[in-house]
């Protein structure tokens, strides 16, 4: 049984080899070009006038060869395993360089890493972040409002290159989708929160990557 | 306060080419030789230069620039940062540009190997001690020290020394609530203690130690307070001086930069308005020679943040219980329009000083239709005599840039580094540089120059006008001699015969030039000569006798006029941006817009005609002053006959053709005529002495709507009195 | 034995008895479209089943069985950051192992896309209001 399943799972791949008449593309081309240079002629070939195949093409259509042969591309197909995969049980390899939904990061500390120096919003080829910074009561240099448009981020990556200290980050998680527009006019909080949701992913990303940058 | 400055020291007494232009213009009517060119190369470009002239200015003539940081073409030369070296030929070692002068026949190559090399250098040592702090710094975007270095500085680093060690750390200092210090950033340019000392002449800023352990501070524990201080931060070419107010709120790179007109006072400076996101998040200066050459004061930079508070944003009407209440507009123009029916030609108006001449021009027409002539300006000015009809006696006649040329200044009553502090400088540059003598009539203040005070009384200006003082010998010897009346003082009762007798001493004088005009009147509000050239009468006395009943305010806030000198059943209308007085006694507000977010005409005290450009849009439901008379006209059947800003323009060119001449100062004449019908004035000096409002840098911050509501003006006045209990 | 595919069968039945039986299994065939054996390499704490099994072709090996109190309202995003490296082949090690995954106090609770849900995301504004009106003084 599980030699005739695995000739099938072979058909299935090579197909026409076997089931189908050996109408051999090769021998039909016009000559000129050889294999051999690396060059295909791809190009509508003329279709061969001998008296063998013309009799081979009729008895093609006359035995609806074509279907059958497609039938049994079907019926192979049937026992393979299939490509596709099975979301969201199983989840596609993702790079640690992944950009997907952005992120706000802290220092260990949990004190948050943007110092508003603007570098993200000025690169940002498709305006989408706007930040409004101001002095806090200690005299650092924060932002009291960050926002990223997540409707017009083109996910370039800028930002996170521009920022110098690591706190805006493209992190792993793609599945953000939501039902309204206004749901992805992210704000300060929104990011941050999704910074210490996604800390323990994004701090591997980075860790992965680290030797490259 | 030497004369003699750092400057002419440095340079061994030669003057610096700035002045040099402007002591040779000063000279040519006497010489009329000029000192033969000698011809240098700069780049193998043949370029012929005075005697004199700098490498660098040699340079700029011909469109090069050589990198600097220490020095600036209005300051003296110190020739400290050596950002400037170029090479010259058959000198062994590259000179310092800046401080130079050029020698005929100089090859001078500022873009060769050893030129380069230098500026590497030079660049390297700079660097070695100065933060990467660039993302957390204000100066990021428009810093000198980053551009050069992208330009000039080597493309790789022989910093070794990662965990910063070496890096110098210098001690932030606390120069006031204006200037935000980060002193490890500074590079020692000496930039702001030459202005300090030149320029608003506070010796405050200086520096301790030598070399590493330089130290750009106050030796004391002292804050740099003083109605220039924000200059500095312009000037500094680092981000070790920044703007306390503006820190860390935005980045040069997304500001929109509108070029506007400062109305804080009756100066007139240019400025640029920097805004963000419909706030307006910055104010500095922009060039004007004739002005205010790049520096403005304190209060016109700062106090922009009292253009986001006590705002009124809707119209409101005073209901029954007698309180204040938002409405739509349609309603408080209703109701307006009734009341204004109702009253006839019983109808009055005050031009506060904020009213720009578009507004005053259509208060004007819609109540001359009315039927009413009360139309008055807050600030009072003598109507005796030629009063306000002759343009000559309530100009500064001379212009702001002339003071600089004068000899001798006489000030009568007037305080000008409170009431105009930018020309209070031009007087203490012509004080330090052009040999000034200075005296003054009224109050002893600090002017941060030398002056002879003559007392406060009235007596001496009349001791002055008969030629009886022993000031007037100077008077009549000066070549270029100034009499400078404050505004102030002609508010008071006697204020005619004051001005009356300036006129007369006036044309006691004998000044060289033709066109020399010795009086000149100082005023303090950016309204004022707008107010009198369309026809206002100044003062509000004619209010007080007409009682009308329906007054309306623009944007009159100084108290000139309380509701207890108007009959009770009075209906005030308060057409202004701040609530302040105005808005408390009004029964119906207006709201119209502050001078950034309207397009308007003001008119300095040179009576120069200026326009404010809209850089940040009206907040809430404000709009423009004059659209709303416009739109109150119509309800009340007396529609004005213009409809946009050019067909209002064209009416003012109308009413007085240099309203529209923008940036040129139309002059007046007549002063014979004028001091020929001042002898016609009854009124005698009294003997209460003169007084200033503006005495001292305390009561300089908060002098208006606009700055009343500025938080940051507020903290100044906090800091000058606690400067005042400190022991330094 | 295997050369008849036995084996396949042998494994089919094993599965089905560690999964608990023909009705869980038919359960999870209804909930997860498939049936398939695999090592369990770990839990989170939402009780979210982590599998293995590297005999099925790269891109399928891994796999998430959703806790069971999501019922059939399983999503994409009920899976946690600790997880979501080792889900994704980003990385061989499980949670446990992995040394660059730092606990901070602050770090919070996984939360699953709330899109559609009363606790979605509304924007708001986090800074002050630009300008102060004047507000007329009580009498």
């Amino acid at each position: 049984m599980s030699s005739s399943l695995t000739k099938i799972f072979t058909l299935s791949r090579t197909g026409v080899r076997y089931v189908g008449p050996s109408i051999n593309v090769l021998s039909q081309r016009s000559g000129s070009s050889n294999p051999k240079d690396g060059y295909i002629y791809v190009n509508d070939k003329q279709i061969s006038m001998d008296w063998k195949d013309i009799t081979d093409r009729a008895a093609h259509s006359m035995f609806v060869t074509e279907l059958i042969r497609g039938f049994g591309v079907t019926l192979a197909h049937i026992f393979k395993e299939p490509a596709t995969i099975n979301y969201p049980f199983e989840k596609g390899p993702l790079s640690p360089r992944f950009r997907g939904e952005h992120a706000l990061r802290r220092y260990p500390s949990g004190e948050e890493r943007c110092i508003a120096c603007k570098l993200c919003e000025a690169i940002c080829p498709a305006q989408a972040i706007t930040i409004e910074a101001e002095e806090r009561a200690d005299g650092s240099r924060r932002t009291t409002r960050y926002d990223i448009d997540m409707t017009k981020c083109i996910y370039c990556g800028f930002c996170q290159e521009a920022c110098p200290v690591d706190a805006i980050v493209e992190g792993p998680n793609f599945e953000f989708s939501t039902e309204t527009h206004e749901e992805l006019l992210y704000n300060k909080e929104k990011l941050l929160n999704n910074g210490d949701k996604w800390e323990s992913e994004i701090a591997s990303n980075i860790h992965a990557d680290h030797l490259y940058r | 306060m030497l004369r003699t400055t750092l400057g002419k020291v440095l340079t061994g007494g030669s003057l610096s080419p700035k002045r040099v232009t402007a002591v040779v213009r000063a000279a040519s009517s006497q010489t009329g030789k000029k000192p033969e060119q000698i011809e240098v190369f700069i780049d193998d470009i043949p370029v012929k230069v005075d005697p004199g002239t700098t490498v660098l200015q040699a340079a700029a003539m011909i469109g090069i620039e050589i990198p600097r940081f220490c020095y600036h073409e209005r300051l003296a030369v110190a020739g400290n940062c050596r950002m400037c070296l170029v090479e010259v030929e058959k000198s062994p070692k590259p000179v310092a540009a800046c401080a130079m002068p050029v020698m005929k026949g100089w090859r001078i190559k500022t873009d060769s190997e050893m030129t380069k090399k230098a500026r590497e250098g030079i660049m390297e040592f700079l660097l070695i001690n100065h933060p990467l702090d660039c993302p957390i710094c204000d100066q990021g975007g428009e810093c000198d020290l980053q551009d050069q270095s992208m330009a000039f500085g080597s493309d790789r680093s022989r910093f070794v020394d990662i965990d910063h060690t070496g890096k110098r750390a210098v001690e932030d200092k606390d120069l006031g609530p204006l200037i935000k210090t980060v002193m490890t950033r500074c590079i020692h340019c000496t930039r702001c203690i030459r202005f300090a000392s030149e320029v608003a002449g506070v010796d405050d800023l200086g520096t301790t130690g030598r070399g590493n352990d330089m130290q750009i501070g106050t030796y004391v524990e002292k804050m740099f307070l003083s109605e220039l201080s924000g200059n500095v931060i312009d000037l500094c070419p680092v981000g070790a001086l920044t703007s306390k107010p503006y820190s860390f709120t935005a980045r040069p790179w997304e500001i929109r930069k509108i070029d506007s007109i400062d109305v804080l006072d009756a100066v007139g400076s240019n400025i640029v308005v920097s805004s963000r996101t419909g706030e307006v998040m910055r104010i500095m200066p922009r060039v004007n020679e004739e002005i205010n050459e790049e520096w403005i004061a304190d209060k016109s930079r700062f106090s922009y943040d009292g253009l986001k508070r006590q705002r009124l944003i809707t119209p409101m009407l005073r209901d029954n219980t007698g309180e204040l209440k938002p409405v739509d507009w349609e309603a408080a123009l209703l109701t307006v329009a009734k009341q204004i029916r109702n009253a006839g030609s019983s109808i009055g108006a005050v031009a506060g000083g904020f009213a720009d001449a578009e507004v005053l021009v259509a208060v004007k027409d819609l109540l001359n239709y009315l039927g009413s002539e009360a139309l008055c300006t807050e600030h009072t000015f003598p109507l005796d005599g030629s009063g306000t009809d002759l343009r000559s006696s309530y100009l500064l006649n001379n212009g702001i840039a002339g003071a600089e040329e004068a000899d001798f200044v006489l000030l009568v009553g007037t305080n000008p580094r409170f009431e105009a502090p930018l020309l209070n400088s031009r007087l203490r540059k012509a004080y330090v540089h052009n040999e000034l003598d200075v005296a003054l009539i009224g109050p002893k203040v600090d002017l941060r120059y030398q002056y002879q005070h003559l007392g406060d009384s009235p007596s001496i200006l009349q001791q002055l006008a008969n030629g009886q003082h022993e000031v007037n010998k100077k008077l009549k010897a000066a070549k270029k001699p100034l009499i400078i009346v404050g505004s102030e003082v002609l508010a008071r009762p006697d204020g005619s015969a004051i001005l009356a007798a300036a006129q007369k001493l006036s044309a006691s004088t004998s000044p060289e030039e033709q066109n020399w005009r010795v009086l000149n009147v100082l005023h303090k509000v950016a309204s004022q000569v707008a107010a009198l050239d369309i026809g206002y009468t100044p003062g509000v006395d004619r209010i007080r006798e007409l009682n009308p009943k329906v007054l309306l305010l623009l944007g009159a806030d100084d108290g000139a006029i309380e509701k207890s000198d108007l009959p009770n059943d009075s209906f005030i209308i308060y057409l202004g941006h701040h609530g302040d007085h105005g808005a408390s006694i009004a029964d119906a507000i207006l709201p119209g817009v502050a001078y950034t977010e309207k397009q308007a005409t003001y008119v300095n005290t040179e009576g120069r005609a200026q326009q404010t450009l809209v850089a940040v849009s009206p907040p809430g439901r404000a709009r423009d002053d004059w659209k709303i008379i416009r739109a109150l006209s119509e309800l009340l059947g007396a529609k004005l006959p213009y409809d946009n800003l050019n067909e209002i323009r064209d009416r003012l060119e109308e009413v007085a053709p240099h309203l529209t001449k923008y940036g040129e100062a139309e002059t007046a004449n007549y002063f014979k005529q004028a001091q020929e019908l001042s002898k016609g004035i009854k009124t005698q000096l009294d003997n209460s002495p003169f007084d200033v409002k503006l005495k001292e840098l305390s009561d300089y911050f908060m002098t208006d709507s606009i700055s009343r509501a500025s938080p940051t003006m507020a903290k100044c006045v906090q800091a000058v009195l606690k400067q005042k209990q400190s022991k330094f | 034995m295997s050369y008849f595919g036995l084996d396949r069968f042998f494994t089919f039945l094993k599965t089905i008895k560690n999964y608990g039986g023909l009705k869980a299994s038919l359960y999870k065939i209804y909930r997860m479209d498939s049936l398939r054996p695999g090592t369990l390499v770990g839990t989170d704490k939402f009780g979210n089943k982590y599998y293995e099994n590297n005999a099925y072709f790269y891109g399928r090996n891994r796999w998430v069985e959703y806790a069971p109190q999501y019922g059939t309202d399983y999503d994409g995003s009920q899976v946690p950051a600790e997880w979501f490296g080792w889900l994704h082949y980003k990385t061989d090690y499980l949670p446990s192992q992995d040394a660059a995954r730092p606990k901070y106090k602050w770090m919070m609770e996984h939360t699953q896309n709330l899109s559609g849900t009363p606790g979605q995301f509304m924007p708001y504004s986090t800074t002050q209001p630009k300008v102060q009106a004047w507000v007329p003084p009580k009498k």
